[in-house]
C-alpha cells in the first residue's frame, strides 16, 4: 500500500475518530450481543430473508445512518442488468481503504443460497453499530477496511424469490443456455403444475409395481423398498420435480432457466464445461463474475476473503481439486488455526478441504482468491439441519424435518400430497417441502446463524497482518561505520505474504526502506541469526531498499541490519500490499 | 544513467552499422503482400469490402488493449450465410507474424477478385461463408512498423519479472542506434555460452559434462536501468495474446496473462466463435502448426487423470486431420511446423473446448542451410560415415540451429540483412560488448519471391477447404402403407462433406449441436412408433448415413414430411414419397 502521512498521524495519535452513539432513552450505546438496555441506531429485522431490492434498501439505510463509514459503488451489472453493488466500510479519519488491509465478503453466488446476502448485511450492520463503543470492533475498523458485496447473483436471487422453486433450484444465473442441445433455450424447466408457488415432487400410485412405499406412521414420508427376492414391491413410484415435457422431446425438465454455475467460473484450475459442469465457455464468462474479478485484481490490499454459501454447516477451504496438489504447509497452519476457531464459534460446522471432504470443484471463487491472488479465503456453508434439534432427539432427516415443521412451523413448510391429472403420467400426486425449507433456516434461527458467521468473519479480519517496527538499535563499528538493527514484527496470524504467493510470484514483494539525509547506506540485508549479527543475507545492490518477497510470516519477526556511514534523523519503513505501511523515525 | 557514455555509444554504432532494408515493402502500395500498418490494413480491408459489396462486408471482432479495432472480412456468395458452413481464417495472432496478415489479406483479395472467373473460388463461396481476420493481435504487430524495430510477442499485462517491486523498468532497447533491437554478448567467465565451433557467430550453451566452460554472457540489447546487474530482464508487457486462451492455459506463467481471456483480443475472438454456431473449420496463419507432423493424439476414450482429460487430438479426429495435412503438404510443400507448444493458444481452445476442426499452418521459418559436402561427411552424418573409428577420433559439436540458419543466410544473395554481425560497443555498465545477432523478424519473414509463392500456394489450398465441412441432406424420404391407415416412414440422412457432422471432440465437449431431425404430421395424423424428434450426432464424414424410421397412422392422402436442422451443416426438408 502507498504510504500516506494522514494515516500515519492517525496511528500516532490513536483513534480519535470514536464518536458518541445515538441511542434510545435509558439504553447503553453499542449492540455487541447483550440483550438488555440497548437499541441499535438502525433497526433491521434479522428474522427474514429479503429480495434483492429490499436487501439493497437496508444497505442504503445503513449508508444514510453512517455516511462517513459506508459508501456504495456499482462495479458492474448482471445479465438482467441488476446492479452489482460493493459497499466499502471504512472508518473515517483512519486512512483510505486502499491503504489498509481489507476483507472481502460476498454471498449468494448460487441464486438459491440466499441467506449469504443477509449474512453480508448483518456483518456491515454489526460492525457499524459497535464502532466507537466496543474496543475490538473499533480497533478492527481503525486498522482495516471491508468490501461487501451482498449478492453475486442478483438475477438468481430475484428468480428464487419471485418464481416457483424447490430448495435447490435457481442456483444458476439466468443467461439462456441450450442445455439439451436441441437448438432451443431454457424451454423445458420444471413447472408449478398446481400453481401453489412451489416446485415440489410428483408421485404415482402403481399398486404392486413400484419401488417406494409410504411410511405407515406418516404417509407423507416415502420410503424406498429394499431390493429383495421375496416379491415384495412398493405401490408408488417417484416421478421427479413437478413438470411436464414442455418441448415434446420425450424428456421432462431437462432444460430450465440458465444451467450454469458461477462458482465454477474462476480462473484457478478452471476446466471447461465437459470436465466441470457449469463452467461456461471461458473463465469469468458471466458479467457478474468478471466485474468482481476486476475489482479484486484492482484491490491488492484485500487480505481476507469470505464467500457465503448454503448449506450444510461447513467452513471450506481449497484445494478444490486433487490435481492442484496441496497448499504450502505454512499456509495450511494459518488456515487450520482459523478453521478450528470457526468450528468452536459455529456449532455443527466442520472445517473441511473442498475436494477431499466435499467434492471436486474446478474454478471455484475461494480457490482463485487464494491460489491466484494469495488471499486467505474461506467459504462458509450457512445453516445446517442439526440446528433444528441440537440435542439429537430427532433421528432421520425426513422424520426430523416433518416433526420440526409440524410442531415449530405449524406445518407451514410442507405441501401435503394432493392429486393432479398429469398430461403424460395421468393421475398423480404432488407434494413436498417448500423452497424455504432445508437450505435456509426458519425465521427464528436466522439471526443466530448470521451472528455466528459474522463473528467468524471478524475473527478472520482481525487475523490480517499488522506490522510494527520496534525501536532500532545502533552499534558503533568504528571508522564512522554504524550498524542499525531493526526488528519488524507481524503481530497477527496471517502473514504479510502467503507462502503460496511467495512461491508463485503473486503480487508485489514487500519492501523495507531506510532513509535519512545524512547517511550513506553501505550494505543491508536480513539477519538469519539472532545471536550472530554478522550473518546477513546481503542484498547485492540498492541496500537502502530491501526487497522482501517472503514478507513476514505468521506472528513472526524480521531482523534487518544495515551498515551505514553518517548520522542524523533516519527512518525505517515497511511497505507491502496487504499491510498498512509503517514508518519509524530514529536518531542516528 | 551516464548519458554522455550512452550518447557516445549511439554515435559510434551509427557509423559502424548500416541496417539492411527489410525484404518486404512496408508501404501500402501496389504490392499485395506488402506489410501494412494497422491503419493501412484497415483501409485495405474497407476498400475490398467496398469494391465487392455483393460478396464482402466488414465485421468488428473486438478492440485491442490499446484500442485498435480488430476486424473480419466476411466473404460469401450465399444470401443467408447462417445456413451454410463457416470457415474462419485467423492470422497474426502472434505479434511477430505480420507476414501472415499480408497472406490472409491477399487470400481475401483473391477470393473477391477471383469469384467471377475461378471455378474453385466459386465452389468455396457458393456453399460456405468465409471470415478472414488478417490481424488478430494489432498491438503487438504494430511493433513491426516502429523504429527501432523489435520483435514484440507480448502486448498484455506486465509482471514484475525480476521480483524487485518494480514492473517493466528494465526493457530491451536499441543501444547502438542501428534501428534494431538485437542481442549483446559479453566475454564473461560466469557466462553460460560459447561460440559454436562450426560458426562462431552463433552461440551455444556450454556443456560442462563435455569439458566445456562458458565464456560469454548473452543478453538482449539493453542497459541495466534498475541497477541490479541484470540486463533487459523486465519488459513492460509480458502477456501474449496467443497464450491467453483457456485450453491448456499456463496458470502462473507471465506470458499466459492474469487469467485466460484477460486480453481483450483473446476474449473478442472467443466471443466471435461463440456467436457463430455455423462455424465448421478454423484455419490459423501462423503459429504452432499441425499440418506437417502428425498431431499428438490420444485415444477417444482416454481416461482422465485426477479428473482432467489428457490433452491432444482425439484419435478419430486426428485421422481426418492427417488426411487434410497430407493434402496440405502436397499443395504447398511446406515443411515447417514452428513451436510444439500450443498451451493457451486460440487453436487449442477451438479444438479442445469447442470441438472445431482446426488447421494451423506455420507459413515460413528461416530455413537451415546445407553444410558443404566435405563438412557434412566429416562432422555429423553418422549414417554416411564410412569409418566410424575415424569419426570417434574427432568428436565435434554438431552445428547448432543458429549455425545452420547462418549457412542458409550466407548461401542466399541479398539475405545478409538477416544477421547483424557482432559489432563492438562500449556499454555504459558492461564496458566492451558486442551487439548483433539475428535481425528482428529475420526468422519469420520470407524473401519476397518465396513469400509470393507461399501466398499463392496457400491460397490454392485454401480454396479446396470448401469441400471439407459436413453437409447433411435428406437423401431419401419414403412412406409405405403397411396396413389400414398405417404407414412406415423412412428417411436417410447423408453427410456429403469430408468431415464428420460432429468432431469427436465436439461430441465430448457438447459444444457443437447435433442435427435435429423432425417428423411433420398433419393434425389428423399420429405417431404409432418411433420419435418425433431425433438428435443426430454420430454421422461420419465422406458419406456417413443415418436412417430414421417411424410408424404413423392417418388418412391415406395425408402429407408426411421430415425436416433436418443443423447449426453448421445446412438444413433440409423432404416430403415422404410413396414407396411403390
Amino acid at each position: 500500500m502507498k504510504l500516506s502521512l494522514s494515516c500515519l498521524l492517525v496511528l500516532l495519535l490513536g483513534t480519535s475518530a470514536h464518536f458518541a452513539q445515538q441511542t434510545g432513552p435509558g439504553s447503553t450505546a453499542g449492540f455487541p450481543g447483550l440483550p438488555a438496555g440497548r437499541a441499535p441506531r438502525v433497526e433491521i429485522p434479522f428474522n427474514r430473508l429479503y429480495p434483492g431490492e429490499e436487501l439493497y434498501a437496508h444497505f442504503d439505510r445503513l449508508v444514510a445512518a453512517y455516511p462517513d463509514f459506508l459508501s456504495m459503488q456499482v462495479i458492474g451489472h448482471s445479465v438482467e442488468n441488476r446492479e452489482m453493488r460493493v459497499y466499502t466500510l471504512n472508518a473515517p479519519g483512519t486512512g483510505a481503504d486502499r491503504e489498509k488491509p481489507a476483507m472481502w465478503v460476498d454471498g449468494n453466488v448460487h441464486g438459491n443460497e440466499v441467506q449469504g446476502g443477509e449474512g453480508v448485511l448483518y456483518l456491515a450492520w454489526y460492525l457499524l453499530e459497535n464502532y466507537g463503543t466496543n474496543e475490538r470492533i473499533t480497533d478492527l475498523l481503525d486498522s482495516t477496511a471491508f468490501y461487501l458485496l451482498p449478492t453475486v447473483n442478483p438475477d438468481g436471487r430475484a428468480n428464487w424469490f419471485e418464481k416457483a422453486h424447490n430448495p435447490h433450484s435457481s442456483r444458476s444465473g439466468v443467461m439462456p443456455l441450450d442445455r439439451d442441445r436441441d437448438g432451443l433455450f431454457d424451454e423445458d424447466g420444471p413447472d408449478d403444475l398446481d400453481g401453489d408457488g412451489s416446485i415440489t415432487q410428483m408421485r404415482k400410485y402403481v399398486p404392486g409395481e413400484g419401488d417406494w412405499r409410504l411410511n405407515p406412521d406418516d404417509p407423507r414420508v416415502m420410503e424406498r423398498v429394499p431390493p429383495n427376492d421375496r416379491g415384495i414391491r412398493g405401490d408408488w413410484i417417484l416421478l421427479g420435480q413437478e413438470g411436464i415435457d414442455n418441448d415434446g422431446d420425450g424428456r421432462v425438465n431437462e432444460d430450465g432457466v440458465g444451467g450454469y454455475d458461477m462458482n465454477r467460473a474462476w480462473p484457478a484450475l478452471w476446466m471447461p464445461d465437459h470436465v466441470q459442469y457449469g463452467a461456461g465457455p471461458y473463465p469469468l464468462y458471466w458479467p457478474e463474475a468478471r466485474c468482481i474479478a476486476r475489482f479484486l485484481l484492482d484491490h491488492p490490499n484485500v487480505a481476507a476473503v469470505q464467500s457465503y454459501h448454503n448449506a450444510g454447516g461447513m467452513i471450506l477451504r481449497g484445494p478444490g481439486a486433487e490435481a492442484f496438489g496441496s497448499y504450502p504447509r505454512r499456509d495450511v497452519a494459518v488456515y487450520d488455526a482459523l478453521g478450528k476457531d470457526g468450528e468452536k464459534m459455529l456449532p455443527f460446522y466442520r472445517y473441511m478441504v473442498i475436494w477431499k471432504d466435499l467434492y471436486s470443484v474446478f474454478g471455484g471463487f475461494v480457490n482463485w482468491t487464494y491460489e491466484r491472488l494469495g488471499i486467505l479465503s474461506f467459504t462458509n456453508e450457512l445453516w445446517t439441519e442439526p440446528r433444528m434439534s441440537p440435542d439429537g432427539k430427532l433421528d432421520g432427516v425426513e422424520d426430523r424435518r416433518h416433526w420440526f415443521d409440524d410442531n415449530l412451523l405449524m406445518g407451514a413448510g410442507f405441501v401435503d400430497w394432493h392429486p393432479y391429472e398429469h398430461p403424460l403420467y395421468g393421475e398423480i400426486e404432488i407434494g413436498g417441502f417448500r423452497k424455504d425449507v432445508g437450505r435456509v433456516p426458519p425465521t427464528f434461527l436466522i439471526e443466530e446463524m448470521l451472528h455466528r458467521n459474522a463473528a467468524f468473519c471478524i475473527r478472520h479480519a482481525e487475523a490480517m497482518p499488522r506490522v510494527v517496527i520496534e525501536e532500532p538499535s545502533v552499534t558503533e563499528l568504528g571508522d564512522e561505520l554504524r550498524a542499525i538493527d531493526v526488528v519488524i514484527r507481524n503481530e497477527h496470524l496471517i502473514p504479510t505474504r502467503m507462502q503460496l504467493a511467495v512461491d508463485r510470484h503473486i503480487g508485489e514483494p514487500d519492501l523495507v526502506l531506510l532513509e535519512g539525509e545524512g547517511i550513506e547506506v553501505l550494505a543491508g540485508g536480513f539477519r538469519s541469526s539472532r545471536f550472530r549479527p554478522e550473518e546477513i543475507q546481503l542484498q547485492d545492490f540498492d541496500p537502502a531498499r530491501l526487497v522482501r518477497d517472503a514478507g513476514i510470516g505468521s506472528r513472526a519477526k524480521l531482523r534487518v541490519r544495515w551498515i551505514v556511514r553518517g548520522s542524523g534523523t533516519a527512518s525505517v519503513s515497511y511497505v507491502g500490499e496487504k499491510v498498512r505501511d509503517v514508518v519509524r523515525e530514529f536518531e542516528l | 544513467m551516464s548519458s554522455s557514455l550512452f550518447a557516445a555509444g549511439l554515435g559510434l554504432a551509427a557509423l559502424l552499422s548500416v541496417p539492411a532494408p527489410p525484404r518486404v515493402s512496408l508501404a501500402n502500395d501496389d504490392d499485395p503482400l506488402s506489410l501494412r500498418e494497422h491503419a493501412a490494413l484497415r483501409e485495405s480491408m474497407a476498400e475490398l469490402a467496398a469494391a465487392h459489396p455483393d460478396l464482402a462486408r466488414l465485421e468488428l471482432v473486438g478492440t485491442s488493449r490499446a484500442g485498435r479495432a480488430i476486424e473480419a472480412l466476411r466473404i460469401t456468395a450465399v444470401d443467408e450465410p447462417r445456413d451454410v458452413p463457416g470457415i474462419l481464417l485467423v492470422a497474426n495472432l502472434e505479434g511477430t507474424r505480420v507476414f501472415a496478415s499480408a497472406v490472409a489479406l491477399d487470400h481475401a483479395r483473391r477470393l473477391l477478385e477471383g469469384y467471377a472467373d475461378s471455378e474453385s473460388v466459386r465452389m468455396l463461396l457458393d456453399a460456405n461463408v468465409v471470415w478472414v481476420v488478417p490481424r488478430a493481435n494489432p498491438d503487438a504487430a504494430e511493433a513491426r512498423f516502429l523504429e527501432p524495430r523489435a520483435e514484440h510477442l507480448a502486448s498484455g499485462v506486465g509482471v514484475d519479472d525480476d521480483r524487485d517491486g518494480r514492473q517493466g523498468e528494465d526493457p530491451p532497447a536499441d543501444l547502438n542506434g542501428d534501428g534494431l533491437v538485437t542481442m549483446m554478448r559479453v566475454p564473461d567467465p560466469d557466462g553460460e555460452w560459447i561460440p559454436d565451433p562450426n560458426d562462431p557467430r552463433a552461440l551455444v550453451k556450454a556443456d560442462p559434462a563435455k569439458g566445456e566452460h562458458g565464456t560469454f554472457a548473452l543478453y538482449p540489447e539493453s542497459r541495466d536501468r534498475d541497477g541490479d546487474e541484470r540486463f533487459g530482464e523486465d519488459q513492460p508487457h509480458d502477456g501474449r495474446v496467443d497464450r491467453n486462451f483457456p485450453a491448456g492455459w499456463q496458470e502462473g506463467e507471465a506470458a499466459a496473462g492474469l487469467f485466460a481471456t484477460d486480453d481483450p483480443e483473446a476474449r473478442a475472438l472467443c466471443e466471435f466463435v461463440l456467436a457463430r454456431p455455423n462455424l465448421s473449420l478454423v484455419v490459423i496463419y501462423d503459429g504452432p502448426g499441425n499440418l506437417v507432423e502428425d498431431p499428438k493424439s490420444v485415444a477417444d476414450d482416454a481416461k482422465a487423470k485426477q479428473r482432467i482429460p489428457p490433452a491432444g487430438w482425439l484419435e478419430s479426429d486426428a485421422g481426418y486431420l492427417k488426411e487434410i495435412a497430407r493434402r496440405y503438404r502436397r499443395a504447398v510443400g511446406n515443411e515447417t511446423e514452428g513451436e510444439d507448444d500450443d498451451a493457451g493458444t486460440f487453436g487449442r481452445w477451438c479444438y479442445e473446448h469447442r470441438g472445431l476442426f482446426v488447421l494451423c499452418a506455420d507459413l515460413w521459418e528461416l530455413p537451415f542451410g546445407e553444410a558443404s559436402k566435405d563438412e557434412a561427411d566429416g562432422a555429423d552424418e553418422k549414417a554416411e560415415g564410412e569409418d566410424p573409428q575415424e569419426e570417434q577420433a574427432e568428436p565435434e559439436r554438431k552445428p547448432s540451429e543458429d549455425a545452420k540458419r547462418l549457412l542458409w543466410v550466407d548461401a542466399h544473395e541479398g539475405e545478409a540483412w538477416r544477421f547483424v554481425p557482432w559489432t563492438p560497443f562500449d556499454h555504459p555498465e558492461l564496458g566492451e560488448v558486442e551487439i548483433g545477432g539475428f535481425a528482428p523478424f529475420a526468422r519469420v519473414e520470407p524473401p519476397a519471391e518465396e513469400g509470393a509463392k507461399i501466398a499463392r500456394d496457400h491460397f490454392a489450398w485454401f480454396t479446396t477447404l470448401g469441400s471439407l465441412p459436413a453437409r447433411a441432406k435428406i437423401v431419401e424420404c419414403t412412406r409405405e402403407r403397411v396396413g389400414d391407415g398405417l404407414f412406415e416412414v423412412r428417411a436417410v440422412i447423408e453427410n456429403s462433406g469430408f468431415l464428420p457432422l460432429l468432431s469427436r471432440s465436439g461430441r465430448r465437449t457438447r459444444t457443437t449441436r447435433p442435427a435435429r431431425l423432425k417428423l411433420l404430421l398433419p393434425e389428423a395424423g399420429g405417431l404409432v412408433a418411433g420419435k418425433r424428434q431425433v438428435l443426430i450426432e454420430d454421422l461420419s464424414g465422406s458419406g456417413g448415413r443415418f436412417e430414421y424410421t417411424a410408424l404413423v397412422r392417418g388418412p391415406e392422402g395425408m402429407e408426411i414430411a421430415v425436416t433436418l436442422d443443423s447449426d453448421h451443416a445446412g438444413s433440409d426438408m423432404r416430403t415422404a414419397e410413396e414407396n411403390q
